[in-house]
Formats: structure tokens, C-alpha cells, sequence
């Protein structure tokens, strides 16, 4: 156990394995799961569609999909599934459900041999988050329409069902998943601070094992969908946690483990530039999101709905330089001043600048899960009639088709979304701190260097607080 | 390969699927089919109401006819945003409601003869949720 200690409490090596229980490894082994799961979902997302298709035009308020969509599903990814379960969703999204099965030939079965379709290999240059990163920004221009129309919703998800599946023809396995799907990208980021990991339990095991059914398959699971190497997982950002490497282990040597939040961003691997600018893609996007959603310029809503085209032209632009430029800007004037202050010349000023990026992710989690706060406080109460009556047509499955409109503890809404803030924050400084040792050679520097980015931090922490209760 | 697995996988995905789209379109066909509807286009006051037919246009459509003594259901679908209410004068209810509803179901009498009612006549209470 290393002496390390997060907030001087827990180790930072310490894991708990949930699959040494029998049945929770029995389920993660049995070829039902995440299947039935899967299912499950697709059957909720075909009512959302058909709920998107027939709402239209409507109000999005009273529409199963626009409420199951971005005030439940948001809220669950955002509060449990990616900072506890890591990327739990991706294990049971419906989206690339109908390119695995083209692929395979099979729902259940495992079917040997190359799999169908074209199987071309994704454009080197692609081979990252920069696709994920655009189309989340550009996805994100499209939000005063989605979060309200009806028509907006179906034609987005719609749009990612089919993408996956024409993606899943031409491309080999999960190629949607791991390059493509804009909500992959921010899961993939956040989930490195997430408390549960996919990992191989004994190195010597895998080391041994010469035929690496996890990589390649054998007749109980297919080789790793998202073409990773499980017997070499160091951090979460790309494992979809599809459970096929549970399932092809003959040694059962994969295990599903609790750890402390966080630890991954230690994880000096494949650290780059496109995971850099995602964290701030989602940071300036979780500001606008605050500023045009929650806040009471009238102004801003108006531009993000696009009553003028003037005005919602306005909002683009400001929107991705916000995002693109100007966050990373100062955060790069900000890695300049650390690497002035540090006195270390040799470490260069993108190692300094990409390094510390990982310092915005549980700020940044944090800050998303404010506004996912700010989202089911005021609005929870409509998925209690929607359940009921999920295509507005006077249906009362559940008994809860009159249940009013209940806005639930907003008169503290600013002071929870200001205490998730001020504790996610202090996970920042304490792997901000870390990262620092991690970046510059010795200790001195590393204090020295640490100072400008401690500051910028704070000031991206105050700004969101004074947003929320100033 | 088990043939039986695979075979209960696939049913499971035709059931999530195309019987989840079927059984939802044929249960509100059903329903409608046992009351006499009507819809009815709801802006928000900001914007004015509906103004294709009538005078001072309020509503699409402007008149319905509904078979005398009939049970008649009125759905009224908003195609406005979230956050209004919308006003219904022509009920007799001029304040605004609360909150936007996407559809107001409410089960109403026809009440007047010659299977026909206005809604500048009809007196009775619709009400928003």
C-alpha cells in the first residue's frame, strides 16, 4: 500500500473487488448482461423517440422524451453513473446495439471469425477525442431547441442511432463509440475520476497467458469491442465496460473494483492535447449552459432559442470561442506563469499546460453536477407525470398523471450547487497538487509552479460560486 | 451456439422494438375510438393564439361539432415553450394558468343541440394543470 493518502484519509492504492462475490462475477460472466440491459433501454429510447416524434412542435415540459432525456438520464449520468460507476452507460446504451448485431451476426451468441461488414480501420489522424470534442460543441449549439422541442430531441437521438449504425458498416467493432459518439468524450474524461474501474487483477496471470483471449476473443467473448488491451487497462478514459473481457478471461482474471474518486488523473498515460481541450470544452460549456438555463438574462435565452438570427449566430460564436479559444488561453497564460514562477526550463510549457488540465476534471464534474442540481430540483416533479402519461395523450399508466408541478428545495438550489462546487474543488487542489510533483523534477519547482495554477482554480471556482449564489 | 438464447435475444429486441411501436399505436387507437376528440392548437398569450379562422381568431380550429349528448374529449396541444401559461377567454377563463400543459384532456358534455357547440357559448370550466 503506497503511503499516499487522499485528503490524508484514504490510500491511494487502496480497491475494493466487487466481482469477488459470486454473484455479482456470475452476472458479469453471463452473456445476458449488459444484453437485458441493453434492451431495457432500447425499449425506453424507442418510447422517447416516438414521444419526440408525436410531441413535435409542443411544449417540452409534458414530453417523455425531452424529460426522460435531459432531466432524468442527464442527471443520472451526471450524479451516479460517471463520477461512481465510471462509464456504466456506455455498458447498457442502446445506441451501437444494432451495429454489434449487423456486425455479429448474433444478439447472444458468440460467432467466431472476422466479423461483418466493411471492418475498415478509423483514419490515424482521427484517433482521438478531437471528433468527440466538435461534435459536443456543435451538439451544444443546438440546446435551446433540444431541452424544449419535442421534434429536436427525436431528430438528435435518431441521429445517433443511425451514425452508429452506418458507422458500425463501414467501421471495424465499437469505432462509434470510441471516436465518434459526443457523449463518450465527456464520460471517457470524467470517468477518470470516477470510483469504480474495469481491471486485470494479477499481472503475472495476463503475462503467462500467452493467447490474450481479452484482445482476441474465444468462443465465450468477443475480443475487446472498443480494441483496447484489457490486460493492460491503466485508466478508464476509453473502456466502455462492455464486460466481453469478464466473459473471454479463462482465468477470471478481470475484476470490477471500488477505489478512492480520482485516481486515474495520476495516470501519466496518453495524456494529450485533445483530452486538454475537452476539459475545457466542457468547462466553458458548463458556464454557458449556466448563464443561458439557469440564470435571469432574458437576453441570453433569447439568443440560444434563436428568436433572432442575429442573435443566435451571436450566441455560436461567443459559445465556441468561449470554449476553443478563450478558456484555453488563460488557462495556457496561467501554465506560462507556473512554468515562470517553477524556474524548471527543461519541462517544456505543453507538458505544464497538458499535465495540468486533468486539474479541471472534478472541477468541472463538479460544475456539471451544480446544474444537473439546478436541473431536477425545479423540474424533477414533471417525470412523475410523464411516466404516466408519456405521449401527452391523457394516459394514466401509474396513477401520477395529475402530479403538479413541484419545484423541490430551489430557495437553497445556489447554496447545494455552491457546496458540490467548494468539494469538488478540493479534489482539484489535491491532485493539482499532485500533478505538480508529477510534472516538474523536483520539489521546490513543483511548489513554485503550483502557485498560478492554485490561483486560476480558485478564480474558476469563484466565478461559478458567484454564479450560483452571488 | 444456443440456438434457444439467441432466439429469446431476438424476440426481446423485436418486443423493446417494433411490438413497443405497434402496441403504442394501437392502444391510443383503441382509446380514441371510444370518445369523440378533438384538438385543439394553444399558443402562449405573448404571442397571440391561433389566428387562422374567425374574426378575432383564438383557437385551431375555430368551431367544433361534437354529436349531441356525447361524451366529447378535447385535446389541446401547446406549441409554445415551457416556461408560459396560455389563456382560454373563450371559456370563460380569461386569467392565465400557471403552467403550460402540452395537452389538456378534460371529458365534456356537448350540451347544445344540432350535434354543434361554440366555445364563446360554452360555458363550462376547462381547466389547466
Amino acid at each position: 500500500m503506497s503511503k499516499d493518502k487522499l485528503f490524508g484519509l484514504v490510500d491511494l492504492d487502496w480497491r475494493f473487488e466487487l466481482t469477488k462475490f459470486k454473484l455479482i462475477r456470475a452476472l458479469f460472466k453471463s452473456r445476458w448482461f449488459p444484453l437485458l440491459a441493453i434492451i431495457f433501454n432500447l425499449f425506453i429510447f424507442v418510447i422517447i423517440l416516438i414521444a419526440g416524434l408525436i410531441g413535435g412542435f409542443s411544449a417540452g415540459n409534458y414530453n417523455f422524451g425531452i424529460m426522460i432525456v435531459w432531466i432524468l438520464w442527464w442527471v443520472m449520468l451526471m450524479f451516479v453513473l460517471v463520477p461512481i460507476f465510471s462509464r456504466a452507460w456506455c455498458l447498457m446504451c442502446p445506441f451501437p446495439v444494432f451495429g454489434d448485431w449487423m456486425q455479429r451476426g448474433a444478439l447472444f451468441n458468440v460467432n467466431p471469425g472476422k466479423l461483418k461488414g466493411l471492418n475498415l480501420k478509423w483514419p490515424k489522424a482521427l484517433k482521438n477525442m478531437w471528433v468527440m470534442n466538435i461534435l459536443f460543441l456543435v451538439t451544444t449549439f443546438f440546446s435551446g431547441f433540444f431541452t424544449v422541442r419535442p421534434l429536436a430531441t427525436f431528430i438528435l437521438l435518431g441521429g445517433i442511432i443511425l451514425l452508429a449504425f452506418i458507422i458500425g458498416l463501414i467501421f471495424e467493432k465499437r469505432t462509434f463509440c470510441l471516436y465518434v459518439c459526443p457523449v463518450s468524450g465527456f464520460q471517457g474524461l470524467y470517468s477518470q475520476f470516477a470510483m469504480a474501474e474495469v481491471r486485470r487483477k494479477d499481472p503475472e496471470i495476463c503475462k503467462n497467458h500467452n493467447v490474450k483471449t481479452c484482445f482476441m476473443g474465444n468462443e465465450c467473448g468477443y475480443g475487446c469491442p472498443w480494441m483496447l488491451a484489457p490486460f493492460h487497462f491503466t485508466k478508464n478514459t476509453y473502456c466502455g465496460m462492455c464486460l466481453e473481457c469478464f466473459k473471454s478471461c479463462p482465468h477470471d482474471n478481470m475484476g470490477f473494483n471500488l477505489r478512492p474518486p480520482g485516481v486515474d488523473l495520476l495516470v501519466d498515460e496518453k495524456r494529450g492535447l485533445d483530452e486538454a481541450w475537452k476539459a475545457f470544452i466542457m468547462l466553458g460549456i458548463a458556464m454557458v449552459f449556466f448563464l443561458t438555463m439557469q440564470g435571469p438574462w432574458g437576453v441570453l435565452k433569447d439568443m440560444v432559442r434563436g428568436t433572432s438570427l442575429k442573435g443566435y449566430l451571436t450566441f455560436i460564436s461567443l459559445h465556441s470561442a468561449f470554449s476553443l479559444l478563450i478558456v484555453p488561453a488563460i488557462f495556457f497564460f496561467f501554465s506560462w506563469l507556473s512554468k515562470l514562477f517553477s524556474g524548471a526550463k527543461e519541462v517544456s510549457l505543453r507538458k505544464i499546460f497538458t499535465n495540468f488540465s486533468y486539474t479541471l476534471v472534478p472541477l468541472g464534474l463538479g460544475v456539471w453536477i451544480a446544474f444537473s442540481i439546478g436541473i431536477i430540483l425545479p423540474n424533477g416533479s414533471y417525470i412523475l407525470h410523464i411516466i404516466s402519461d408519456p405521449f401527452s395523450w391523457g394516459w394514466n399508466l401509474f396513477g401520477t398523471k395529475s402530479f403538479p408541478w413541484t419545484p423541490v428545495f430551489t430557495g437553497i438550489l445556489g447554496y447545494l450547487q455552491g457546496l458540490v462546487l467548494v468539494i469538488f474543488y478540493l479534489f482539484s487542489l489535491a491532485y493539482g497538487s499532485r500533478l505538480a510533483r508529477q510534472t516538474y523534477p523536483d520539489e521546490a519547482q513543483a511548489k513554485r509552479g503550483w502557485i498560478p495554477m492554485l490561483v486560476f482554480l480558485t478564480l474558476a471556482a469563484l466565478a461559478f460560486l458567484w454564479l450560483y449564489i452571488g | 451456439m444456443n440456438k434457444n438464447k439467441e432466439r429469446i435475444a431476438v424476440t426481446l429486441m423485436l418486443l423493446a422494438t417494433v411490438v413497443t411501436i405497434v402496441g403504442v399505436f394501437g392502444i391510443e387507437s383503441f382509446r380514441r375510438k371510444q370518445f369523440y376528440t378533438v384538438e385543439l392548437i394553444a399558443r402562449s398569450p405573448l404571442n397571440g393564439n391561433w389566428t387562422s379562422r374567425g374574426k378575432d381568431g383564438i383557437w385551431h380550429p375555430r368551431k367544433i361539432y361534437a354529436p349531441y349528448g356525447k361524451e366529447v374529449k378535447l385535446y389541446i396541444r401547446n406549441i409554445e415553450t415551457v416556461s408560459h401559461g396560455f389563456a382560454l377567454p373563450d371559456f370563460n377563463r380569461t386569467d392565465l394558468c400557471d403552467i403550460a400543459k402540452q395537452v389538456v384532456e378534460e371529458k365534456k358534455h356537448s350540451v347544445y343541440s344540432r350535434n354543434r357547440f361554440f366555445y364563446r357559448h360554452h360555458s363550462c370550466f376547462l381547466g389547466c394543470i
